[in-house]
């Protein structure tokens, strides 16, 4: 937006590697601190103990396993997601370094920055919690592939549905309670997606092309861009 | 004034008209088919107000207008209500001829996206202290929002596997009776004007409401005034 307050710059630094320098930042505070990584790892374990123990793998019946385990699952990843993500900026402005981060990069940078950070948050969780649900329910699936292809791009969405979110409420009162209120209506295009391609991974039946993978990239890129357009107007306030 | 007694007169008209003029449709149990007067109208009018409110934010965040702020404010309150009539219309509607209050039809589903959208626009408006920081969240949030829903075409099934009466009730499609397309029309007028009207007394309300805050009289004048600035 305004381009004379980057007048310093020396032509060294792109727009990808203050990205990155953000994201490895963050990724070492993570690991000192382990704040949101706990917080969002230990909600969706919480969770998925209590729907493993109140309903087991054995009270569904097999006609319905497919599609309310998928149910299940995405519930669990869309909560336990909403329940941290929104650390990456609150984090930066409980900490008070807000300022000397405007400074320091461009406000896509720090945008694609903090993406990064929570596709790695969100990877994380997606690595821990899908395997333990498939053993836990004993969630069978006819096409892994697919299965697969739909969590990643799922999880892809959520990263990329919440993070400007995140960055609204970070500047807002009540942050915990906001941050699920404006990321539902947003993700819930994107979760009835997942759902429907993990049923039908689960299945068996295979569309040719991987219709529901399709919308959810698709989301992704949709909301990435959006986002990279509206960032710096929230950032700059 | 004159407008406010025109357009009473013909509401009044028109809900006359609905009730004693046209015809209850056939294939409906009872007169329940003159709904189509209200509900759909108060659907319309939700439609457009979101529209509204969320070209409104767009401009907003181009010009940094405060005009453009209330009336994207106002237009999604206004929306609000259309909306919850047209949910409360139309669910005793799903009562009487499809047996349930709620039925997650493909445009139900829609409208409840809607309200949540709207109650989400609202929830973060009054979180947010600072008046500059609130009208650009809130101008933010209303485009990703408005972003999202055509992905709704994907997931909600299509249109024609809605419970939703077509033929019969789609004035584009031949099918509908004449006194009922006019009625059905003049409500859909009526249903604007009422929207128009709702909205200019509350852009009225807001500017008011701006004059009283002392820092706006010096700061945002020439925005209020809209030809200086």
């Amino acid at each position: 937006m305004k381009s004379g307050r980057w007048i310093t710059e020396t032509g060294s630094s792109t727009y990808l590697s203050e990205a990155v320098a953000i994201w490895l930042r963050d990724l070492r505070g993570e690991f000192r601190t382990r704040y949101a990584v706990n917080a969002i790892l230990m909600f969706a374990v919480t969770t998925l103990i209590a729907v493993s123990f109140s309903i087991g793998s054995f009270r569904i019946g097999d006609a319905e396993q497919p599609f309310l385990y998928a149910v299940l699952l995405w519930i669990i990843l869309v909560f336990s997601a909403l329940s941290g993500l929104s650390r990456s900026f609150v984090k930066e402005e409980e900490a008070g370094t807000m300022d000397v981060l405007k400074l320091s990069a461009r406000p896509q940078a720090v945008f694609l920055g903090k993406l990064f950070f929570n596709l790695t948050l969100l990877g994380a969780l997606e690595l821990i919690i899908v395997p333990a649900f498939i053993t836990m329910m004993n969630y069978e699936i006819q096409l892994p592939g697919l299965f697969t292809a739909m969590v990643i791009s799922g999880g892809l969405g959520l990263g990329a549905g919440t993070t400007i979110v995140a960055a609204m409420i970070a500047q807002a009162s009540a942050r915990g309670a906001l941050f699920s209120v404006l990321s539902f209506p947003l993700l819930l295009p994107l979760m009835i997606t997942a759902i429907k391609g993990c049923e039908k991974a689960a299945l068996g039946t295979n569309n040719p092309g991987w219709p529901e993978v399709r919308i959810a990239i698709a989301y992704s890129v949709v909301m990435i861009v959006m986002s990279l357009f509206l960032f710096p107007m929230i950032w700059e306030e | 004034m004159i407008v406010k007694v025109l357009l009473s007169i013909w509401m009044t008209a028109i809900i006359v008209a609905a009730f004693f003029y046209a015809d209850a449709a056939v294939g409906f149990p009872g007169e329940t088919s003159r709904i189509l007067f209200f509900h759909v109208p108060q659907a319309w009018v939700a439609t457009l107000s979101f529209l509204l409110s969320m070209i409104a934010s767009c401009i907003y965040l181009a010009r940094r207008n405060l005009k453009a702020d209330n009336l994207a404010l106002s237009a999604a309150e206004l929306g609000l209500l259309f909306c919850l009539l047209a949910t409360a219309s139309g669910s005793i509607f799903a009562k009487a001829a499809w047996g349930s209050f709620w039925n997650w039809d493909p445009r139900e589903t829609s409208i409840v996206i809607l309200l949540m959208i709207y109650g989400a626009y609202f929830a973060l408006r009054s979180a947010v202290g600072d008046p500059d920081k609130r009208r650009v969240f809130a101008a933010v949030y209303s485009i990703l929002a408005f972003a999202t829903v055509p992905f709704l075409v994907f997931v909600v099934p299509r249109i024609t596997a809605s419970l939703h009466p077509e033929d019969t009730m789609n004035p584009a499609k031949p099918g509908m009776d004449p006194k009922t397309l006019k009625v059905f029309l003049g409500s859909l007028i009526a249903y604007t004007g009422l929207f128009v009207w709702m909205l200019k007394l509350r852009l009225r309300l807001l500017k008011l409401e701006h004059l009283r805050e002392p820092g706006y009289i010096i700061n945002e004048k020439t925005n209020l005034e809209g030809e200086k600035g």
